[in-house]
């Protein structure tokens, strides 16, 4: 937890960094998000059923160019909260989910040939959060805890459409390394109340918490803002204690950017001076 | 290209590693007698202490469904399928009914009728507070009763009903016909009658679906009740019958174990396992015991709790319909004499 204020605070006292900025200004770029869809849902420890139902997030994505080297290294920040709410099959029965996610990390950007931009790079993040059975007694509850080194990759091209700038984007967050939560097979939450910790914490990695998730998205800069609209798909399948969780959402995602990504203002405004994270 | 290929390999075997199939069901009359075998198999907790054989059990009611049972028949097949579990923790519960096995209570005798309490021993004259009846009864013994675990208990007014209770030779705690609640009421009570933290059980649960697959007894334990709260160090005499259930058969179990307590009257009816939940894909849903909840000697608490050596008392529905309820009796009996406390009878 030390490390993780840490690194917020790290972040902070970057955004807020006015250093060397008289002669090269790196603007903060904040996508904030509405993110709308389906999410389907097996948690064994709750029920042997799946449970389908509706999605909503809101996101916010933050990013800046480095001073020591904006062409190539970019931090991010993003925060998100989520809850669903979803039916059995025989919709008698409801689940309810709530859950938050922070991450930040950095990435390297490769300028490649046609235009494209790629970056690749790492995050640590943390997300938490809980589903509530409603029918259900003692074991109402799969609570959510992940603390995980997450691969991320993006591609970027820029389009126009008419005159208008776009930017096309696909970035994939690939948690790899991880420690989760997860209950006993049939440990009751009145149990670990007692003070029973015993095999809670997992190590994960892909062979047994298994996370990732896909942004494709076109981002319309209209120069003072941007829109970015965009699909997402994201999947969880966690494998622990003998209890099999398996998480997929299929996401639509409109999104504002205050003061653009650069596309518009690189040809016409600040050509040279300003460093976008974005493109 | 080929190292390229192997890497993909190894991503994909990965990647599959971590998606376990489970079980799917049809929403059919089979699939769903499936799953409800296939749930209470891999986490139903008392097989072994009840020396049942599942497996047989699923076949020989699974050969009385064909195609053409409709649902309602199908409900009825399944639950007297759960009744072979001998639990009143395992229920059943579709739109039209919840099922219930009744027999761990309704073939014993009551040995308790409230109105025969309220008349003849309250005399329609009590307090109450926290879901608590209490009052003092003549020849100075205290009375309190707790007819359900269910409802909360506050520290306040407990402090309040001792203290109202206070000069008295014994206290009689009264759970009869409690069926249960939450456990943590029992810790809230039992702080009141120790001075020092104890281990009143331990707790089992599942770590698999192998009928044998528990993890260790995880210990229980009860701390007194923070010092300024007041306590009961006299003699208690708590009083049971075959409906103390779950909550109530776990709190007999933790109170039997100090030195100053006596449980008089019958045996309980056990329901020693804590409940889970699940359901089918016809949407029915079904909770079974999952948790064994041990006594402080590690023995399963499922059948009950007996009284204390000497204490096994009963009344007959016709002496209670005369205003006798001859375990009240027999508690009041035990406590008439006791000295009270602070020496005051002498002072008298």
């Amino acid at each position: 937890m030390h490390r993780f204020q840490f690194l917020l605070l790290l972040f902070l006292t970057v955004l807020t960094a006015t250093a060397q900025e008289t002669r090269q200004s790196r603007p903060v770029t904040g996508v904030y998000s509405l993110e709308i869809g389906r999410r389907s849902l097996l948690a064994t420890y709750l029920s042997p059923l799946r449970y389908t139902g509706t999605d909503v997030a809101i996101s916010g994505q933050w990013s800046k160019a480095m001073p020591f080297s904006p062409e190539k290294w970019i931090m991010h920040f993003d925060a998100s909260a989520d809850f669903a709410t979803m039916l059995n099959p025989a919709e008698t029965a409801r689940m309810v989910g709530l859950n938050a996610a922070f991450a930040w990390g950095m990435s390297r950007r490769y300028r490649l040939p046609y235009g494209i931009q790629a970056t690749a790079g790492a995050a640590v993040g943390f997300d938490g959060g809980a589903y509530y059975l409603l029918r259900n007694g003692n074991n109402p509850v799969q609570a959510m805890a992940n603390v995980s080194l997450a691969l991320r990759v993006s591609a970027a091209r820029p389009v126009t459409i008419g005159h208008l700038p776009v930017l096309l984007r696909d970035e994939v967050s690939l948690p790899s390394a991880s420690v989760f939560f997860c209950p006993e097979y049939g440990e009751t939450y009145y149990e670990i109340y007692l003070g029973n910790r015993k095999g809670l914490a997992h190590a994960g990695w892909w062979g047994n918490n298994f996370r990732i998730s896909n942004l494709l998205s076109a981002t319309l800069d209209f120069g003072r803002t941007a829109m970015t609209v965009g699909y997402r798909f994201s999947a969880h399948t966690q494998w622990a204690n003998k209890l099999n969780t398996k998480i997929f959402t299929h996401s639509f995602v409109i999104g504002v950017v205050p003061g653009g990504i650069g596309l518009r203002k690189k040809r016409t405004i600040l050509p040279s001076e300003t460093i976008y994270s974005v493109y | 290209m080929n190292k390229i290929s192997a890497i993909l390999s190894v991503f994909a075997l990965l990647v599959l590693s971590s998606c376990h199939d489970s079980p799917e069901y049809d929403n059919d009359i089979y699939g769903n007698f499936d799953a409800l075998w296939d749930i209470v198999d891999s986490r139903y907790c008392f097989f072994g202490e009840k020396d049942i054989d599942w497996k047989e059990i699923g076949e020989r009611y699974r050969s009385q469904i064909t195609p053409e049972t409709d649902q309602i028949e199908l409900f009825f097949i399944c639950a007297a399928m759960l009744d072979e579990l001998r639990d009143g923790h395992v229920n059943l519960t579709s739109r039209f009914n919840t099922s219930y096995y009744r027999k761990w209570w309704s073939d014993y005798p009551q040995d308790f009728d409230e109105r025969t309490l309220e008349e003849y021993y309250l005399k329609f004259d009590w307090l109450t507070t926290s879901g608590i009846v209490y009052k003092q009864l003549p020849g100075e013994i205290a009375y309190m009763r707790y007819p359900s675990f269910s409802y909360p208990v506050g520290e306040t007014s407990l402090d309040y009903i001792l203290a109202i209770l206070h000069k008295s030779r014994g206290l009689i705690i009264d759970i009869r016909d409690n069926g249960g609640g939450a456990l943590t009421n029992i810790k809230t009570l039992v702080g009141r009658f120790i001075d020092r933290k104890i281990t009143g059980g331990y707790i089992k649960h599942k770590t698999g679906p192998g009928h044998n697959e528990f993890s260790d007894p995880y210990p229980i334990e009860y701390e007194p009740a923070d010092p300024g709260r007041i306590k009961w160090d006299g003699p208690i005499v708590l009083l049971t019958n075959r409906s103390c259930f779950s909550a109530a058969n776990d709190f007999t179990s933790v109170m039997k174990t100090l030195p100053n307590v006596t449980v008089v009257g019958a045996k309980t009816g056990g329901g020693g396992g804590l409940p889970f939940s699940s359901e089918l894909p016809i949407g029915w849903g079904v909770r079974f015991s999952a948790c064994p909840l041990l006594n402080p000697a590690g023995e399963c608490t499922e059948n009950g709790v007996d009284p204390s050596p000497g204490c096994e008392v009963h009344c007959t529905p016709e002496e209670l319909a005369a205003g006798t309820d001859k375990i009240l009796d027999f508690a009041i009996g035990m406590l008439k004499d006791k000295p009270l406390p602070g020496g005051e009878e002498e002072e008298k």
